[in-house]
């Protein structure tokens, strides 16, 4: 098993460190917008109007509970029929920024319910307006105090990436790798093993950063 | 008694206030309802209305062949967290498990199913395993993969659970002479289930989700259901949508029964 | 005798018959003449099953364990009304299964499609596998392949308004759909070395990235393409005549296994008595709007 990797990795390794590439950047092309548009969600659902906490509640629990695959498949084959046509890429990277976005603004909701509030009593007897009062008091503690379930968001996110396999994409991240080498050649258990192993390693690269980060800003009350 | 963050935030308004609430909500209603009728207006204009797109959907056939999908997708999804649930105990007492012969392996496995993707997994038991000459059924190529991954995570979410019963409780049963697995099974898990419940069921709904991969191994679930139904009517937009509805309904079903299940808990 | 010559008028005529666009809007499968036509097929004696182990494994399973699609309109696709598969494919597997077992409808059927049918069979969950599934070298490796059935030629789909590519040697440069493990990768690479290629996992789902616009053009089996013209929309054509070599098609099987020879035989009786050509016509022909009964493939 051994030799059969590092003749693996010598025939492909351009290839997974590719893939590998692919798949960070995608994750992180997704958690970016997908967390600060669960912020925005998660703070216009503060506004005391109902329509609009309405339409953010059922947008949450719309994106929180369907399948990605679901998404990702209705975004590239049924979307065009409507006339929006999506290339395959930015489709998985939009598909995991709704389904991120949803998750975050649920964090954050139970983060911002962690917020005494007092502290609100406070800022509003100093004079500050409900929005200023969310933009600078509310979300920053509300983030500070949901790093661990927001790391765990990451991972996850992370492990999506493996739906681009279900696209025709140009490029190939780890899960699309494996399968084509898995289907072309014998290598398959290799490959896997390669793949798996840069999966957890940086799973786990995350989950030590998130740690650290958590330790650092964690607010205790 | 403590009142909700926005009641403080916006609470007690004045008159002039709640006037500009009431109007700011009307504006919001009608630029939503501007919202729901300009993609009315796009399914028109993209003829995605037409009746013959929709009308196979008032027949009940069409929802019995839904139904059976959707059966799949359960039977999938109900074996795989019967086997996560057991296997995760195993595993999570592994990991609590003081001699390190014991500990390493369920750590070492934990990590190594928690941190790969399922799809990944069910490669795996798909494409690779044959050639090594162990042959699955299509229902078990999606059903173990999918089992041994959310064992993972449920190992770890009971041995959060367990954590977080205060250790007092343990003394205090060993202090009263209980043995080791009477303390855990009649002290320490029914309090932990509190912490624990919440998050089994959201990875309950997370395995649903994942049998939706079963048409990559061709299983029969609701996915491809969808499929037959598409390649008989050429109806991408509304299948597609009535089945993404399926899913969530059902998912939000699992995540609302399980808020009603756990208040009666404590 | 030359097929090919028969073959390639047979094409022609439907070429000329499926550029334009007078079929039947759509028409569905005549589901009573299909069944009745499977019903009548023939039924194979003891001896012939005895002889063959394949074909006494399954009779003493009572089923026949299909590997085959749903979804592909002229050749498989499952009714969902009655819960029936029909097509000219179905139709094969059924007339075989009744040649077995007497009934045509004692079928376990797995769906496959093009990236797991060899795995299938390897993995031994199927008997055989019916799909459109084209006789490659590189796949004889994995399986063995009874017959062909069916044979069939590449061609180009694009929309009906594409006045730029006229045949496959326009694909230069332009995005390609094909599906996944078919000969379409290798046809194009072969032929069209400079288009870019979009690997799909169905045949609908191919058709579908066309009709969107994501791709200029879709090249796969020629008779395939007969499925998008079979519905009338009128809205793709064919570019060019037919290209590349006859695609065979065959029923795939376990490698080595000793089906082979017996579903040679009861290929040769179903062309020998007309049951072929009846399928044919009721599951192509009738439906396609042409009238020219191809002659069937030789068999080894």
């Amino acid at each position: 098993m051994g030799d059969n990797i590092s003749r693996l990795l010598a025939d492909h390794g351009p290839a997974f460190w590719q893939a590998l590439l692919l798949t960070w950047k995608l994750t992180a092309l997704s958690f970016v917008p997908g967390v600060v548009l669960g912020a925005a969600v998660a703070a216009l659902r503060l506004f005391p109007l109902p329509p609009l906490r309405g339409f953010l509640t059922f947008y949450v629990e719309v994106f929180r509970n369907i399948p990605s695959v679901a998404l990702l498949i209705f975004i590239v084959f049924a979307l065009p029929d409507l006339e929006f046509v999506i290339d395959y890429e930015p489709s998985v990277v939009l598909t995991l920024i709704l389904v991120c976005s949803a998750f975050t603004a649920d964090y954050l909701r139970s983060g911002i319910n962690t917020i005494p509030s007092g502290q609100i009593e406070a800022a509003l007897s100093l004079g500050m307006r409900p929005a200023r009062i969310i933009y600078s008091v509310v979300l920053p503690q509300a983030l500070r105090s949901v790093v661990q379930p927001m790391t765990s968001l990451l991972i996850a996110l992370m492990l999506s990436t493996s739906l681009a396999s279900q696209v025709p994409m140009p490029g190939r991240e780890l899960t699309a790798l494996v399968s084509k080498l898995a289907n072309d050649s014998a290598a398959g258990m290799a490959a896997f093993a390669v793949a798996a192993a840069m999966y957890v390693a940086t799973g786990l690269l995350i989950a030590w950063a998130g740690a650290a980060l958590d330790k650092k800003v964690r607010i205790l009350r | 008694m403590s009142r909700s963050l926005e009641d403080t935030l916006f609470g007690a308004p004045s008159p002039r206030a709640r006037t500009i609430t009431q109007v700011v909500s009307v504006i919001a209603a009608g630029l939503l309802l501007l919202l729901a009728a300009g993609i009315a207006y796009r399914f028109h204009s993209a003829g995605q209305l037409e009746g013959r797109l929709w009308q196979f959907f008032a027949w009940p056939t069409t929802w019995a062949f839904l139904a059976k999908g959707l059966l799949g997708t359960l039977q999938s999804a109900a074996m795989g967290a019967a086997i996560a649930l057991a296997l995760g105990l195993v595993m999570m007492a592994g990991r609590l498990a003081r001699p390190r012969i014991l500990r390493w392996p369920s750590i070492a496995a934990i990590e190594f199913l928690r941190g790969t993707p399922t799809l990944l997994l069910i490669y795996l038991c798909f494409l690779v395993l044959p050639s090594a000459g162990i042959k699955l059924s299509t229902y078990w190529m999606l059903t173990l993969p999918i089992a041994l991954s959310t064992a993972a995570v449920v190992a770890e979410v009971y041995r959060a659970g367990v954590l977080a019963v205060p250790r007092g409780q343990t003394e205090a049963a060993r202090s009263l002479g209980l043995t080791e697995t009477q303390v855990f099974f009649t002290i320490v898990f029914p309090q932990a289930l509190r912490y624990i419940v919440p998050a089994l069921v959201a990875q309950l709904v997370i395995v649903v989700k994942d049998t939706t991969f079963g048409y990559v191994v061709t299983y029969g679930e609701l996915m491809q259901n969808a499929k037959v139904l598409i390649a008989n009517y050429h109806s991408l937009v509304p299948v597609y949508l009535v089945v993404a509805a399926v899913y969530c309904l059902v998912n939000y079903g699992i995540s609302r029964a399980s808020r009603w299940l756990g208040r009666p808990v404590h | 005798m030359p097929i090919k010559t028969v073959l390639k008028s047979a094409v022609a005529a439907l070429a000329i018959a499926g550029s334009g666009s007078l079929f039947a809007q759509g028409a569905p499968i005549d589901a009573a003449a299909f069944d009745a036509l499977v019903a009548k097929g023939p039924v194979a004696s003891a001896e012939t099953i005895a002889a063959s182990p394949w074909a006494s494994k399954i009779k003493q399973a009572g089923t026949l364990r299909l590997g085959g699609t749903q979804t592909s309109n002229l050749f498989s696709l499952l009714n969902e009304k009655d819960g029936k598969i029909r097509g000219f494919d179905a139709g094969i597997s059924q007339l075989l299964a009744r040649y077995i077992l007497g009934d045509g409808a004692k079928i376990q059927f797995t769906q496959v499609n093009s990236s797991t049918r060899e795995q299938v069979l390897i993995n031994d969950q199927v008997d055989m596998v019916v799909a459109t599934y084209s006789i490659t070298p590189a796949r004889a490796e994995k399986i063995s392949f009874a017959g062909p059935y069916y044979t069939s030629q590449a061609g180009v789909l694009v929309k009906a308004n594409n006045k730029t590519i006229q045949s496959y040697n326009d694909l230069a440069g332009k995005k390609v759909a094909t599906q996944a493990g078919s000969t379409g990768p290798a046809i194009l690479a072969q032929f069209a070395p400079k288009s870019t290629v979009q690997e799909f996992q169905t045949h609908q789902e191919a058709l579908d990235s066309l009709r969107q616009g994501r791709v200029d053009a879709y090249v796969t089996d020629y008779t395939l393409l007969l499925n998008t013209l079979s519905l009338g929309t009128g809205d793709a054509k064919l570019a060019g005549a037919p290209f590349g070599a006859q695609d065979p098609y065959g029923i795939g099987l376990r490698k080595g296994s000793d089906g082979v020879a017996f579903v040679n035989a009861f290929l040769k009786k179903i062309e020998a008595d007309g049951t072929w050509a009846r399928l044919w016509t009721i599951s192509i022909g009738q439906r396609t709007g042409s009238t020219a009964i191809p002659t069937p493939p030789a068999l080894p």
